[in-house]
Order: C-alpha cells, then sequence, then structure tokens
C-alpha cells in the first residue's frame, strides 16, 4: 500500500473515530455520584489503603483522600478513574481551583475545580502530607 | 537459497478492515447498548499509538530484518516457501509470540515496551491498536532466531507474526461473549484475552496466547474467565494521562530513574531493570505474584477455605 494512502487511512481514520464518539457523547467526563463512589474508585487503586475521610470536589470528578500514609487523590480519567497519594505534590491555587504537580510521569498534573472555602480545607489537608 | 522472497504486509493492508471493524463495534454499542464502552480520549489515544507503531516499524524495522538476513546467511537450511512450510511457521511462531508475551510480563525491560498496550482502562478493538513503540529495543527478536536458524526464510516468519497480530485484532472486545466450545478449547478468543487485560488479582499474568491458547494450557498459565468476576481492565496502577508520549514511554522512564537511584548494589539495578515488574529492593512495592498471593490469602480468612 502506497505510504500516503496509508497515511491518509490513518489520519482519517482517527479523526473519524474520534468525531463519531463525541456524537455519541463517549466525551463525557465521570464524576462521582457520591463520597461511597470515590471510596470504591479509590480502593480500585489502593486496596490496602482505607480512606479515613473523603472530600469531593464542586464538580465531582476529584475527591482528596485523607490515610493513614497522608493525603491522595482520585479523580475521573476520562469514563474511569486514576488515584495517586499526594507526597511530593506541589500545590497551586488558581482561579478554578488548584493545580496539583506530582513528581510522578504517570499523572504530572491534576487540575481540580474548587470554590475558595473548598481550596482552603483542601490545602488544610495536603499540607500534612510529606 | 530463498533470498529474494516477499510476502505482502498483511497488517498494513488490514487498516481499511479495523477502521471498518472499529466503526461497527461502536455502532453496535450505540445501537445495542451493550457489549462494551467507548471513551474519546481513551480511543484516539489507542489509535495514535497503533500510528506510531507502524511508524516506528518503518523507521526501525531494518534492526530487526539485519539480524535475521544475517541469521539466514549463516544457516544452511532452507525449507522452501510451500504451503505446509508457511502453516508450520505460523504455529512455531505462534509458539514464539507466547514466550516473547509471557517475557512481556515477567521481565520489566520488556514490560517497559509491552505496558503500554494494556494502559487502557477499556477493552474494545481500539485497545488492540494499542501498540507499543519501543519493541525494537527489548531485542526480543532474539526469540525469533530458532525459527530461521531451523530454516523458515525472515520474509515468512515476518508475514505469519503480521498474521498473528491481525487475528489478535477481533478478541479486543466485550461485543462477543464466547465462542463455541470446540473453538475457545483451542483458540484464543475474546473471553480468554478478557482475562489476560484484566487487573484483578486472579486474571494476572494468565493467557499469553497470540493465536492457539494450548500454549497457555500446556505452560500453566491458563485462567478461564469467571461469570462470577467481571474483569476489571487496566493496570494494576493505571495511568493518569492519555499523553501519548507519556503512555509510551513511561515504564522507560521509571526503570531509570530506579536504576539510577543512589545507595543502592550493582544487583539490585540490575533487578529493577531485569526483574518481574513490581519489585523493589526494599520491598515496598508488589510483583503481580505477590499481589496474587496476598489475593488468596485474604480469600482464605474470609472464606475459611
Amino acid at each position: 500500500m502506497p505510504i500516503t494512502v496509508l497515511a491518509a487511512l490513518v489520519v482519517f481514520g482517527i479523526a473519524g473515530i474520534a468525531v463519531l464518539t463525541v456524537l455519541f457523547g463517549f466525551n463525557k467526563r465521570r464524576s462521582f455520584s457520591d463520597i461511597e463512589d470515590a471510596h470504591r474508585a479509590w480502593l480500585r487503586e489502593f486496596p490496602e489503603l482505607e480512606p479515613r475521610d473523603i472530600t469531593l470536589s464542586q464538580d465531582g470528578c476529584h475527591a482528596l483522600v485523607q490515610t493513614n500514609q497522608g493525603a491522595g487523590i482520585v479523580w475521573s480519567m476520562g469514563a474511569d478513574s486514576a488515584a495517586r497519594l499526594l507526597s511530593g505534590a506541589r500545590v497551586e491555587q488558581s482561579a478554578k481551583g488548584l493545580d496539583l504537580r506530582l513528581p510522578d510521569y504517570t499523572a504530572p498534573r491534576i487540575r481540580a475545580a474548587l470554590s475558595p472555602d473548598q481550596q482552603t480545607t483542601w490545602l488544610n489537608r495536603i499540607k500534612d502530607t510529606p | 537459497m530463498t533470498d529474494m522472497l516477499t510476502y505482502p504486509d498483511v497488517v498494513q493492508l488490514a487498516v481499511p478492515f479495523f477502521i471498518a471493524a472499529i466503526l461497527i463495534e461502536l455502532l453496535w454499542i450505540v445501537i445495542k447498548k451493550r457489549g462494551g464502552r467507548y471513551e474519546t480520549r481513551d480511543a484516539v489515544t489507542s489509535l495514535v499509538m497503533g500510528a506510531g507503531n507502524v511508524v516506528s516499524g518503518i523507521l526501525l524495522g531494518f534492526i530487526a530484518w539485519g539480524f535475521f538476513m544475517v541469521l539466514w546467511e549463516i544457516t544452511p537450511l532452507d525449507l522452501g516457501t510451500s504451503w505446509w512450510v508457511v502453516a508450520l511457521c505460523f504455529v512455531l511462531d505462534d509458539l514464539r509470540y507466547y514466550w516473547v508475551h509471557r517475557f512481556g510480563h515477567r521481565v520489566r525491560w520488556v514490560w517497559a515496551s509491552h505496558v503500554n498496550h494494556h494502559s487502557s482502562q477499556h477493552y474494545n478493538l481500539t485497545t488492540a491498536l494499542r501498540q507499543t513503540w519501543t519493541g525494537t529495543f527489548t531485542f526480543m527478536m532474539i526469540i525469533r532466531a530458532p525459527l530461521i536458524l531451523l530454516g523458515f526464510h525472515p520474509a515468512m516468519v515476518l508475514f505469519c507474526g503480521g498474521l498473528n497480530l491481525i487475528y489478535q485484532f477481533w478478541i479486543h472486545t466485550e461485543a462477543i461473549g464466547r465462542m463455541p466450545r470446540w473453538f475457545e478449547a483451542v483458540m484464543n478468543t475474546p473471553s480468554h484475552h478478557r482475562v489476560h487485560h484484566g487487573r484483578n488479582p486472579r486474571y494476572l499474568d494468565a493467557n499469553y496466547a497470540g493465536v492457539f491458547i494450548i500454549w497457555d494450557k500446556m505452560f500453566g498459565t491458563f485462567v478461564a474467565e469467571d461469570d462470577k468476576e467481571k474483569v476489571d481492565f487496566g493496570l494494576v496502577h493505571n495511568l493518569g494521562t492519555f499523553n501519548p508520549l507519556r503512555v509510551a514511554f513511561h515504564e522507560w522512564i521509571a526503570i531509570f530513574k530506579d536504576v539510577t537511584q543512589p545507595g543502592i548494589s550493582f544487583k539490585d539495578r540490575l533487578a529493577y531493570a531485569f526483574a518481574p515488574p513490581g519489585w523493589s529492593h526494599d520491598g515496598s512495592r508488589q510483583t503481580s505474584e505477590m499481589i496474587k498471593e496476598r489475593h488468596k490469602a485474604a480469600n482464605k480468612a474470609a472464606t475459611g477455605n
């Protein structure tokens, strides 16, 4: 197959499939329905690290988790979720919430939408994490 | 000696079929409201990984090809090109695939390349195309050396490898439950391969087969899909990014960081590169074997059996 035909197939194929998934509504981001939903998502990644406390973000896409190993975060990854402990994270405030930068190549930046009150609460809870 | 043998690049020829099959699966899921899940960014990442795999093959394929042609020059054997030789080559190359795939899960150096194929939390036909960009650097082409030394022409071996890859495309789906019993007994199927993509402890490191599931049954790595335990797709620690560059290189970077950390022995540095994924010098991480053992122990404690 000529390389130009292959390249066109690949480019238009990817674009077409992407557009269709958007049209079918498969681009919706998951939000945790409640604390219990976030709890399940956390335990899915850290089954042996039971949370002591969980705080959901405004939009339900992030949850701050307190554990006996410090603070962690579970957040929506597309239709699914990922979770990390926050040890070594840099936290910056932004207009929309908190910007968490992790020393982790697989999860370098997490942006949580939070109200000013929630930002203060989250910052206080995160600051005790080593 | 058959030096100028050529076969079609079947993987490139199959690209239109791949796209059509993905569209059919997508429509099936939309219409039937079952049979799997799609998510835009996940699907795009998988497809970009697939495109990158083709590009890396074009750019780096000469390394494996050069190695194979050197072996072909050395070997005094030439089995020719009759249909039964191609069929035998296909079966033996599938055995080769089983072992490369098993090393891909049990040797971190090889896992660094293969991990991206498992990095989606979805299991649909786009996941099949989430292929490595760094396979050349695992040097697993060495496992193909016996085939060529036995007298199978390199072009035939690569042709069979391409057919193997195409076979594996259709098994990456939740739209197909189970195939007829005789087929499930001999062939790799969506059901068997769902198990392979599972992050549930009982499904870890199982079903390495490419085409014939009999290899797993022969070598003791077969696990049947249990309808009572739905497969949870993805990695033990799922990625927090859809960036294809991070998907492609994250485990190589993790190896580099582990190997170059201060205060560990040379033996530890080697183990960080070549021991099973999850190995650590201080026991702070878990290998899949440890995860399975803990899971078994927890179940035993819970059920008393």
